[in-house]
């Protein structure tokens, strides 16, 4: 712990309930004679100043400061002629003419009003309101006469207290310094660090006598104790197999898998139960379920964003390596420094290869180069490049931004994701000044800003992996090759037809023909108009064929061995300021130019400030290096990265820890130990068991790292493994509402792809493959085929996978465009991958419930159902108790038959109607746009080849009268809040 | 966020639930009944709901609202000024419109606004000249002028609204979103509820096809079959919820649902079915002319909604990015919106409802008076300005007349400068919101629509 308590020294005010209490007992005297010598007690010793004089000087001075003096101040702001920086004018008031404060007396003067918001509310923002504390500071000075020293006693009153001792609850937190002395000098409260104190050893959090396997019971049944709580008992066996399946793979049992678990579970419940977590974790599908929980966090998408929304080829490799990092329990520490610094990670290992085979100087420096732009790296080395595509995930186009702020934006974007994603910490506020309430100067913002800042974006060649799956290759290529070649036939033929209206024009103005890159800077009576022989359809259609053939032309890239990665250089070349253009990783070179990072003062590229060196969180007690200043990183052009990223990944650097543990607790009990798992500052949620997670950080590191391991501790607590019911459900709403205290297990709605997924796995069509290029779903078709808007240009249409065994793979597998999410994941709240997503909401809104009720999707896969289910059972009521097996994983009750088999004769019925023509998928659209330059509409023809020889799902006209009813029982059954919700 | 989450979902029930539940749910500060419950103003409002009409791409604010007779003078000279993006040789490019004043207040608008210029119209319009946005290229600029922040994903300006004054009628959406066919650039971010809760979200109404997805019962699913699913899966949760033991709101809240989306089925369709309005008002909007059917069908339907309790529309309409063939393009496009923009505030304006309707005609930025040569050639149109545009109010205690004004060539505001967010700020206020208090709690911060604080334009409101 780096604060710097000194212990020892008398305290003389204090700002606790304590001295509160005091005050209350003087205020008496204090009212009476109103005179502020006599209401504060003198200092003894060497304090310069009374108790009043500091408690002006070192709270309210600076109070006022931050939140009066903007309006009320000696700027141009001043509001209702108040000016506070002097006690005479303080006092006197503004406009209105009221006093605003009368020393001693509280209840008079309009101020003390005015910060309570009981008439007047200041300051006006809700977002500066004074806390009652703070409320209770400006009181305690009014109260005690309102004093105001001279400046020099300030100045004496605020040296001394640099060397005194803060009341309990307080300290002040070394850091490398803020822009202002006062906020270096600042003291926080304890409790608001507790992220930044360094984690205890194991035998302080951990007491004697307490085993690892009851010591997470033990942590949160205490707390149930203190407050006479009654937990609740452990949920029953079918429930508990549900909750750890999704929770463990994202997916429902089986019903034969609950029997089976119910069955060994009365056997021997505890072996039982850990024999299902084991075979869980060794899964494959654990890591596609986790994989999405790290992926919502660090925003993947396959495309870029923004007005173009350009797609990042084989991002999808960042994808499947998250998912095999979670499957083979790579520990965490190198996942981390893989992301942060893979791709300098791999050129250490490249360049120790050809030391090895004994170069050196500038040929080892060649080889080297040779290798990175060949592409000739060993599979690991491919591997951590791929892992380094972690710093291409954030939204990012450079349309129309001038350079600087484009790569400033970059930087930015990088700084807060690593922040946000390792530590916990929201650094975004520090891009413009100190943070307010956190122990984060702006200095270390841009230190972290300098560790980037060699760090430029490319597509670097790298072999795919013998892991990595490149089937489909054939079949995705001849239909962007298709798509491509329509695309170029079309331009032909509209270029040709222009360039025989321009061969006409200059045989009719007797000059020779030039073709039109060629003629660009002729002057206008020289060369024809620059849409000669097209009408403003033609050049629009023009206009939209050139962007479609760039477009497939660099979906092409989707084939080649690249991967989405980074590259550290000294200048900022030129080419990697464009998402635009493929980044080939030779046009770089590493070694020219200057990298200076400076302080933008206020986040402006036009006010630099201080000059900073790379550099980390100062507020955190682990060195960089042992010797020299403690908190700054290597200046290196490359380097910088991996030494920041090392800093991260150490065992001593408390938030990393304690930000994983968390995040891992909170997926398994819907909120996390700190509620904010993106945000450890003061302002985010305190953890509620700090000891708990300060014990399974030490846990954590006892076991390398493991994730796995830490699972497998969480779920076998009885913590975990109690019923959602809760005990006392009267006497629990008034004391912990929330469930803070774990009483009882938190009931969730599963989350987007979980309902995707458990749909198609219950229809029986889910199909599990390895990952590789994404597979496209369907989705609503009004949405796949609508408009969308691009630069110049609308986005080619979305068109479904051929194959349905394609088409049913996990949501994890799909592909996700940020300018184009999937309206049914979006729904249920699948995250804006824009945004780091630190917890999913699971708002119900009316248009889930039109949407699993009417939309084709949810109709297909009771359709599906119901086609299996007809075909395999004897009798409706067999059928329906394999419906309720499938879909619930459990036997229906008696009367539930009942009302369903009447549900089904009624049923049959209704559905004995006239079924309008199915529909047919179009192999063809016309799009309609309005020509930029002339403003007129125009229309053109798009392909979707993909619908030609499409593998269409079982529709409701292909089933029977009696099929169509089992369908609607299906779909009911896929509507339930059983089916939606995991106890 | 779990409590948040809960109370949210809580809330969606309305009634039902004891209040010592609420109580604990429920932030101190928050005491609604449900998400989209009415919530009063902060004080007296002058308007109660908003019609936004987006103009995307950026209409050229000298070639619709606000003359430079000087720029006309000196058209195709060469142009040193800064700005934009346009690299080399720039030259100015007047007007190819004439204006003239409209109305009694000082507003003018050039030849190509016929209906917009009536005196009956005009009179209620006030032209702010003073708006400075701030990206110059599109998707940020549409994302900070409907969300506050260049970023995107912040709550647009509707989801602050509607958050703020809840709704009167829940069977519709609080606020609506209609767009052309196309999405404009950005897509849905521009209309999305960010870190407020989904409740806020702006719901589109598609232009064609289902104007909710999934709003339609399946075609062969008969009616009746339908109403029957819904009793059927409410006896199958209710049985359920039954065995729990223990009260869940969030189960409770999407039995309820189940009946709110079955009469949404009926009421968006009907809101939406313009059949029973008279031939007089299809024409004033324009329903009958190619050229203005499809904005002119939004804005019928945007009165339509408001009258029936919607908070906030907002309609795009694109094709303003005028970097060429200026003329050609702003008359189409000045044509499209003219006839039906003035049919609905003159429609708001008979029926009563204009004068706390707040009406508000924009685009993402203004246009500059200057071009550079594409392809070689003098092309007449205009790059991006993020120093002066021009907006129309009316409406919703806004003042008629002309407030601030840009330079002699248009280039930059000159009076009355203000940022967006003062703009957005001014909105708020006029709805009765304090932008400052207007606040929600999220990532340890309370944030506002202005991001950080912004100044009511006084000058704007009457």
């Amino acid at each position: 712990m780096n604060s710097y308590k000194s212990p020892g020294i008398v305290r003389v005010w204090q700002m606790g309930m304590a001295w509160l209490l005091l005050v209350g007992a003087v205020t008496v005297a204090v009212c009476r004679d109103a005179i502020a010598e006599h209401a504060a007690v003198e200092a003894g010793g060497d304090n310069p100043g009374t108790r009043a004089e500091e408690l002006f000087t070192l709270e309210v001075l600076p109070l006022l400061r931050a939140k009066c003096f903007g309006c009320h101040g000696g700027g141009d702001e001043l509001r209702g002629e108040y000016y506070m920086t002097s006690r005479e004018a303080l006092l006197r008031g503004g406009e209105s003419g009221e006093a605003a404060v009368v020393p001693g007396k509280i209840g008079a003067g309009s101020l003390l009003g005015a910060i309570r918001w009981d008439d007047l509310e200041m300051p006006p923002k809700k977002s500066e309101r004074l806390s009652p504390e703070e409320i209770a500071l400006v009181e305690d000075w009014v109260r005690t006469g309102a004093v105001w020293p001279s400046l020099e006693k300030q100045v004496a009153i605020q040296e001394a207290a640099k060397g005194q001792a803060l009341d309990a609850g307080f300290v002040r937190w070394k850091t490398s310094g803020g822009t202002s002395q006062e906020w270096t000098d600042r003291k926080y409260l304890e409790k608001d660090l507790w992220a930044f104190m360094d984690l205890p050893p194991m035998e302080k959090v951990l007491p004697k006598g307490v085993s690892h396997a009851a010591a997470i019971d033990f942590f949160v049944d205490r707390k149930i104790e203190e407050k006479a709580l009654i937990a609740s008992p452990p949920a029953h066996p079918a429930e508990l197999l549900r909750r750890v399946s999704y929770d463990l793979t994202g997916l429902p049992p089986t019903a034969g898998e609950t029997a089976a678990f119910v069955e060994a579970f009365t056997h021997d419940s505890e072996l039982a139960y850990e024999e299902l977590i084991d075979q869980l974790l060794s899964s494959p599908r654990y890591g596609e379920r986790w994989a999405r929980h790290w992926l919502d966090i660090t925003r993947y998408a396959d495309t870029g964003g923004m007005s173009n929304d350009y797609e990042r080829s084989n991002m999808w490799r960042y994808r499947d390596y998250v998912i095999r990092c979670f499957n083979n329990d790579k520990p965490y520490n190198e996942f981390i420094k893989e992301q942060i610094a893979g791709d300098e990670l791999a050129k250490t290992s490249v360049r120790k290869r050809h030391m090895a085979a004994g170069l050196e100087g500038k040929q080892l420096y060649a080889a080297v180069r040779k290798t990175e732009t060949d592409g000739e790296y060993t599979e690991r080395e491919a591997e951590l490049l791929v892992a380094s595509g972690f710093l291409r995930l954030g939204p990012w186009d450079n349309a129309m931004v001038d350079d600087d702020q484009a790569r400033q934006i970059y930087l930015d974007d990088v700084v807060n994701i690593t922040g946000q994603t390792f530590l916990s910490q929201t650094l975004r506020c520090c891009k413009c000044h100190d943070h307010k309430f956190d122990p984060i100067p702006t200095r270390d913002y841009y230190g972290f800003y300098a560790a980037f800042a060699t760090t430029f974006p490319v597509e670097r060649p790298a072999p795919f992996l013998s892991v990595e799956s490149r089937e489909r290759f054939d079949s995705e290529k001849q239909f962007v090759e298709q798509m491509l070649s329509f695309a170029r036939a079309e331009k032909k033929k509209l270029i040709d037809k222009r360039e025989a209206a321009a061969q006409a024009w200059y045989a009719e103005h007797d000059l020779p023909y030039k073709e039109e890159s060629k003629r660009r800077s002729d002057p206008d009576d020289l060369k024809p108009p620059r849409h000669v022989g097209l009408d403003h359809v033609e050049s629009g259609m023009l206009k939209v064929r050139e962007q479609d053939e760039w477009i497939w032309e660099r979906r092409l890239e989707r084939f080649e061995p690249l991967v989405q990665s980074v590259f550290s250089a000294r200048d900022m070349p030129k080419k990697t300021q464009n998402a635009r253009k493929l980044r080939r990783f030779t046009v770089f070179r590493e070694d020219d130019g200057l990298v200076e990072t400076c302080i933008l003062t206020g986040g402006s590229l036009d006010a630099p400030g201080d000059k900073v060196s790379p550099g980390v969180l100062s507020a955190v007690s682990l060195r960089t290096q042992s010797h020299g200043p403690a908190h700054v990183l290597p200046d290196d052009v490359g380097g910088r990265r991996t030494a920041l990223a090392y800093w991260i990944a150490d065992a001593r650097n408390p938030l990393t820890v304690r930000s994983i543990v968390n995040r891992i607790w909170q997926y398994h009990f819907g909120g996390g130990l700190a509620a904010n798992s993106n945000n450890f500052g003061a302002k985010g949620g305190k953890p509620t068991h700090p000891d708990l997670l300060d014990y399974l950080s030490r846990r954590f590191l006892q076991e390398n790292w493991s994730i796995k391991k830490l699972h497998k501790a969480i779920m076998l607590s009885e913590t975990y493994r109690r019923s959602v019911v809760p005990v006392d459900e009267t006497n629990l709403a008034l004391v912990d509402p929330g469930n803070s205290l774990l009483t009882h297990f938190n009931r969730r709605r599963l989350t987007a792809e979980e309902i995707r997924d458990s749909l198609l796995s219950v229809s029986g069509e889910l199909v599990h493959a390895d990952g590789g290029i994404p597979v496209f779903p369907e989705m609503n078709m009004e949405v796949a085929l609508q408009p969308r808007m691009i630069q110049f240009s609308l986005a080619p249409a979305y068109q479904p996978s051929v194959r349905r065994a394609e088409r049913n793979r996990r949501t994890i597998f799909a592909y996700h465009c940020r300018g184009l999410a999937d309206p049914f994941l979006e729904l249920f709240n699948q995250p804006n991958p824009n945004e780091s997503c630190e917890l999913r909401d699971d708002a119900s809104v009316t248009p889930q419930a039109l949407t699993l009720l009417n939309s084709e999707f949810m109709s297909d896969r009771a359709v599906a159902l119901a086609d299996e289910l007809i075909r395999t059972s004897g009798d409706d009521a067999v059928a329906i108790r394999k419906a309720f097996l499938r879909i619930l994983g459990r036997e229906p009750a008696d009367v539930e038959i009942q009302q369903l088999l009447k549900f089904l004769r009624d049923s049959v019925e209704n559905h004995e109607i006239e079924l309008t023509a199915r529909m047919k998928y179009p192999t063809e659209i016309t799009r309609s746009l309005v020509e930029e330059f002339s403003g007129l509409p125009f229309e053109y023809r798009e392909i979707l080849p993909k619908f030609m020889n499409y593998e269409a799902d079982l529709k409701i006209e292909d089933l029977s009268v009696e099929g169509r009813a089992l369908a609607d029982i299906c779909l009911l059954l896929m509507n339930t809040n059983e089916f939606l919700f995991v106890d | 966020m779990f409590l948040t989450s809960r109370r949210n979902l809580l809330l969606s029930l309305g009634a039902g639930l004891g209040p010592v539940a609420l109580s604990n749910l429920l932030q101190a500060d928050d005491s609604r009944s449900s998400p989209l419950a009415l919530q009063p103003p902060m004080f007296a409002p002058r308007a109660k709901r908003v019609i936004m009409l987006f103009m995307e791409g950026g209409p050229g604010h000298m070639d619709t609202f606000d003359p430079k007779p000087e720029l006309t003078s000196r058209h195709k000279e060469e142009s040193k000024l800064p700005g934009g993006l346009a690299k080399g040789y720039k030259f100015f490019v007047g007007s190819p419109f004439g204006f003239r004043h409209a109305g009694d207040n000082g507003i003018q608008m050039c030849d190509q606004w016929k209906y917009m210029a009536d005196p009956y119209v005009a009179n209620e319009l006030c032209n702010y000249r003073g708006c400075q946005a701030e990206s110059l290229n599109h998707p940020e600029a549409l994302f900070h002028m409907n969300t506050g922040s260049r970023l995107g994903g912040d709550p647009a300006i509707g989801s602050w609204v509607t958050y703020g004054l809840g709704t009167e009628n829940e069977n519709l959406p609080a606020f609506v979103v209609m767009t052309e066919l196309a999405l404009p650039q950005g897509g849905s971010t521009n209309w999305s509820n960010g870190f407020l809760p989904p409740y806020y979200q702006g719901t589109r109404l598609r232009p064609e096809g289902s104007p909710l997805l999934d709003l339609k019962t399946p075609a062969h699913r008969m009616p009746a079959q339908q109403k029957r699913m819904i009793e059927e899966l409410t006896k199958l949760n209710q049985r359920h919820l039954e065995t729990l033991t223990a009260e869940d709101e969030r189960l409770q809240a999407r039995i309820a649902n189940y009946e709110l989306a079955f009469r949404m089925q009926t009421e968006i369709p009907d809101v939406i079915d313009c059949d029973s309005e008279s031939e007089q008002t299809l024409k004033m909007y324009g329903v009958d002319e190619p050229e203005t059917n499809a904005f002119g069908r939004q804005c019928l339907l945007a009165r339509r909604l408001v009258e029936n309790g919607v908070r906030f529309v907002q309609i795009f309409s694109g094709g303003w990015d005028s970097h060429d063939y200026l003329k050609q393009g702003h008359t189409s496009r000045i044509k499209s919106v003219d006839k039906p923009m003035a049919g609905l505030i003159r429609d708001l304006k008979q029926r009563g409802l204009l004068e706390d309707t707040l009406v508000v005609w924009t685009g993402e930025f203004g246009r500059t008076p200057d071009n550079n040569k594409r392809g070689g050639v003098y092309s007449l149109g205009r790059g991006h300005n993020n120093k002066a545009m021009t907006m129309v109010f009316a409406g919703g205690g806004v003042r008629p007349g002309v407030v601030g004004a840009t330079d002699e060539l248009g280039a930059s505001a000159a009076e009355c400068i203000h940022p967006i967010r003062d703009v957005h700020v001014t909105m708020l206020h006029l709805l009765g919101l304090d932008d400052n208090k207007l606040t929600y709690l999220h990532a340890g911060r309370h944030k506002q629509l202005s991001q950080f604080g912004g100044e009511v334009i006084q000058d704007l409101i009457a």
